[in-house]
């Protein structure tokens, strides 16, 4: 495994973009601005030319070419121009003879006009017609060919037809920058370099920014010696030759290619939104030079495939891709028809994994988990979530290598040494995280990857070229398989249309939430409206049976008149009933009318109170805390003591009865925003069986005949309930039957800021 | 309307606005049952009872409609129901100085609040309780009657 680090080397630093010298193959002029005086000239001008480079320096470039090429060679510099590279140049040599160049202008980055001479073999001339006809069948090729390997493939092939080198391959770089070789052409005797990989620090940052720069370099000769260069002293900046097709390469590079035993190279490179996607390489045993014509052609071919690059990697998952899509369709419409949605995640935990193709997963939401498949513990996934949060990226975490990022995960890498992690809402701490196991890779590198630096005396690292090729097998570990593109895309939308469905069940619920107050305050005011409406014809029979009464008193049997009084007696029962449905209906429709209470007070006058109403019962108040003081309404909070207390004098037989009014705390809930305060009052009373502690709190529900227990409707402990949860509250109650009761109730107020 | 009048005494008529049939009875039994005689008039609910007050309708005759000394109103009435009645009455610069007595089953203290706003004179809620409700009854018009002076207004 390759450590990022190492790629940080010195290397870097070597001016591989102004080398001072060239490939002695060809000649390289630099031209004065306007009259093309030779300002700088490469040193084997005597081998190309037969002229000595001290007789060229400083002397019009006319003296030597034509006149007529050089106004071509001015057009050439004119980017409206159509006059392109190359242009047939001929010089006329001091023993009369005449060679023919292809000649190469440009214009530097660093300012210069540069033209650059490759002397031209008669036999290797191609005419247009050739070389179009070879670009047009080997378009025709490309477009049949249905995936990237087959495009790989085909161009291995069809470079190495047309320029005859020994061998052709098509490296392709991974994230890291490692290159592997994806296709390759070679001579039947030449031991194949397929699916070897190659260390990013193989090629130098600085040269891969020159790949971008121009698609195509030549190496004629490895073993060449490099031509420099003579000046006429007048430019002072280095010749910057990052587009000079002479120019040499940097010794580092050259002595890479010698010790892989290559004497010729050349390299076309593959560029897919402006990030080199991977290269064409070729090599030769021998030296060997490509014509400029074929080097067009060959660069055109490099153009072409990086066109079809991004078209064959689309259709490359294409299957895959549809079911993806229509297994999340049906997961989706699930969701959508489901109230409980983590439920419904769980609910298909097939499709879950499908969807991104993982092998465990986890649907989170606060402390709860559910894992599905391979996973870690709970325990572990709880605290990886603790980390987890702030490595999102637009809710998304993607990596090949959790061990790597988060240390823990190592001890579960056989489940999850990849995770893909989807926020769906990070206030709720709802997440889904996905899991991949350990894969165990095992990849073949030309070479050990680790050996390529050198650290120096003085304790900088430099780079020397790997001497051994030999290939030389790792294996990857604390790895998963990559993510694909296509499956994180599915966690993108699904997460897209989970968050849609909530925000509709939110929409929902709203809606609901308000229909359900606005039917509450209809009942409420039904009830009111109903029991009042109810209390007239009662009157009426209250009346008129009494009327009976007093008017025919004489006439009726003692029987018929206790009957009468029934009448009567019910009368009145059902008006008591009636009355507290009222009151009841009329505590949820008035508003709160909140003020500062001591409850210390309000309960001693609640007992003074209840004292007076019943002097006979001897019973003990007992108070063991101070009160707090709250914000509530009045009214409602002395009814609640006066039915409490009421209760517990009320239902208590005991030789020694006693109430105790208690306070247990008060806290900040909600966030801070609320102040609970918890009470309670607790008797010696009869108890409640533990069968009826929930019925208590039901309207008109009574646990004992009307007769006993002083009777009462049976809407007191209903009525309790109301204020406490008109304060937001809480009402429970513990209770053993023969010994006693404890009403516990909380009443919130709001936090004053 | 029913006008029962039977006078020992000049009294000034009481109106009584009173939907319930029974309702009305039950005052009319217990007025008897007491020694007052006063002079009553009952209109069934508030539109009647503003046509009275205002001599429209089928009141256009200020003979059927004398002024009354006291105004007894139910609330809860068909129409305009007691409340409505109450406000025109008590924002009315020549009927204001006639007393209301409210006499209703509403215990709202919103109702009870609002009424004393408004200027009523007295808010009695209708006891269930038979003998209660004959005392509240005679004592309401013993004190009206008897032992307040009414306004003696021209008739």
């Amino acid at each position: 495994m390759i450590n990022q680090a190492f790629a940080v080397i010195d290397k870097d630093q070597e001016s591989i973009h102004t080398p001072g010298s060239i490939q002695p193959h060809g000649l390289l002029f630099v031209l004065s601005e306007l009259d093309f005086r030779i300002t700088q000239v490469s040193l084997n001008a005597i081998a190309i030319l037969g002229i000595a480079p001290e007789n060229l320096i400083d002397r019009p470039l006319e003296n030597f070419i034509d006149r007529d090429r050089i106004a071509e060679i001015r057009d050439c510099l004119d980017p409206a121009s159509e006059q392109t590279n190359p242009l047939n140049l001929s010089v006329t040599l001091n023993d009369g003879s005449t060679r023919f160049f292809n000649g190469i202008v440009h214009r530097a980055i660093s300012g210069e006009i540069v033209l650059e001479l490759e002397a031209i073999a008669a036999t290797a001339r191609r005419d247009f017609t050739q070389s179009y006809r070879n670009i047009k069948d080997t378009l025709a090729k490309i477009q049949v060919t249905k995936t990237l390997p087959e495009l790989c493939d085909l161009i291995a092939k069809e470079v190495r037809q047309l320029t005859g080198f020994d061998r052709v391959m098509v490296y392709r770089f991974n994230q890291e920058g490692d290159g592997t070789v994806i296709a390759e052409d070679k001579q039947a005797d030449l031991e194949t370099f397929l699916g070897l990989y190659y260390p990013d620090t193989d090629i130098p940052q600085r040269a891969k920014h020159l790949y971008l720069l121009n698609w195509l370099r030549l190496l004629p000769d490895v073993n060449c010696q490099p031509s420099g260069l003579l000046t006429d002293g007048t430019g002072d900046a280095k010749l910057d030759m990052s587009h000079c097709v002479l120019r040499s390469l940097s010794p580092c590079h050259i002595q890479y290619l010698q010790n892989m035993g290559v004497s010729a190279s050349m390299s076309i490179s593959l560029i897919q939104q402006q990030r080199l996607w991977g290269m064409i390489t070729c090599h030769h045993n021998t030296p060997k030079f490509v014509p400029y014509e074929i080097r067009t052609i060959c660069e055109f071919l490099g153009q072409l495939m990086s066109t079809e690059l991004s078209v064959k990697e689309g259709t490359q998952n294409l299957d895959y891709k549809l079911r993806l899509k229509a297994t999340q369709v049906q997961f989706v419409n699930r969701l959508t028809n489901a109230t409980d949605f983590l439920q419904a995640l769980e609910d298909s935990p097939d499709d879950l994994l499908y969807l991104t193709g993982a092998q465990g997963a986890a649907v989170c939401e606060g402390d709860r988990v559910t894992l599905i498949g391979n996973t870690p513990g709970k325990e572990e996934v709880l605290d990886l979530l603790e980390w987890l949060p702030d490595r999102f990226q637009d809710d998304l975490f993607v990596t090949d290598s959790l061990p790597h990022l988060y240390p823990a995960a190592e001890a579960y890498k056989n489940v999850a040494s990849g995770l893909l992690a989807m926020a769906i809402s990070k206030n709720q701490n709802r997440y889904v995280l996905w899991f991949r196991p350990e894969f165990l890779q095992t990849v073949t590198w030309a070479g050990n990857p680790e050996n390529p630096k050198q650290i120096a005396a003085d304790g900088r690292v430099t780079i020397s070229p790997r001497q051994s090729f030999a290939a030389w097998q790792e294996t990857v570990r604390l790895k998963s398989l990559d993510w694909l593109q296509c499956e994180i895309e599915v966690a993108i939308e699904l997460r897209s249309l989970i968050v849609d469905v909530i925000l509709a069940q939110t929409d929902e619920m709203t809606r609901v939430n308000l229909e359900l107050k606005r039917s509450n305050i209809e009942l409420d005011s039904f009830a009111y409206i109903a029991s009042h409406d109810l209390k007239e014809p009662l009157r009426g029979i209250h009346n008129y049976s009494n009327f009976l009464m007093e008017d025919y008193a004489e006439m009726l049997p003692e029987d018929g008149l206790a009957k009468l009084q029934t009448v009567v007696r019910l009368t009145q029962r059902m008006d008591d009933l009636i009355s507290s449905l009222m009151h009841y209906s009329q505590l949820g429709r008035t508003e709160l009318s909140r003020q500062s209470v001591n409850l210390n007070i309000l309960v001693q006058q609640t007992i003074n109170t209840l004292k007076i109403s019943q002097p006979q019962d001897p019973i003990a108040f007992r108070l063991p805390h101070p009160l707090p003081t709250i914000s509530c309404d009045l009214p409602q909070i002395s009814e609640l003591f006066t039915n409490l207390i009421g209760n517990a004098i009320k239902y208590n037989d005991s030789a020694d009865p006693w109430v105790e009014i208690g306070f247990v705390e008060s806290k900040l809930v909600r966030n801070g925003t609320q102040l609970a305060h918890t009470l309670y009052i607790r008797d010696n009373s009869i108890g409640i069986p533990p069968e009826h502690l929930e019925r208590i709190f039901e309207i008109f529900k009574r646990l004992h005949p009307p007769d006993q227990y002083g009777g009462g409707t049976g809407a007191g402990l209903t009525i309790v309930r109301k204020i406490v949860e008109r304060h937001e509250g809480k009402i429970w109650v513990e209770s053993t039957p023969g010994e006693g009761s404890t009403f516990y109730f909380t009443l919130l107020e709001a936090v004053k800021p | 309307m029913t006008a029962s009048s039977v006078r020992s005494k000049i009294q000034p008529p009481l109106l009584i606005v009173e939907d319930s049939n029974e309702d009305f009875e039950a005052f009319q039994r217990f007025m008897r049952q007491s020694s007052l005689t006063i002079p009553v008039y009952r209109c069934l609910n508030g539109d009647e009872a503003l046509a009275y007050l205002y001599h429209t309708d089928r009141y256009s005759d200020p003979e059927s409609a004398p002024r009354p000394g006291l105004i007894l109103l139910d609330l809860n009435l068909p129409g305009n129901d007691g409340r409505e009645v109450l406000r025109r009455i008590k924002q009315d610069d020549d009927l204001k100085s006639v007393p209301v007595v409210i006499f209703t089953t509403s215990n709202n203290p919103k109702d009870i609040e609002a009424c004393y706003r408004q200027g009523v004179n007295s808010y009695i809620i209708k006891p269930m309780d038979f003998k209660l409700l004959k005392r509240s009854i005679q004592t309401l018009l013993e004190y009206w009657f008897n032992i307040t002076m009414l306004p003696q207004n021209s008739l």
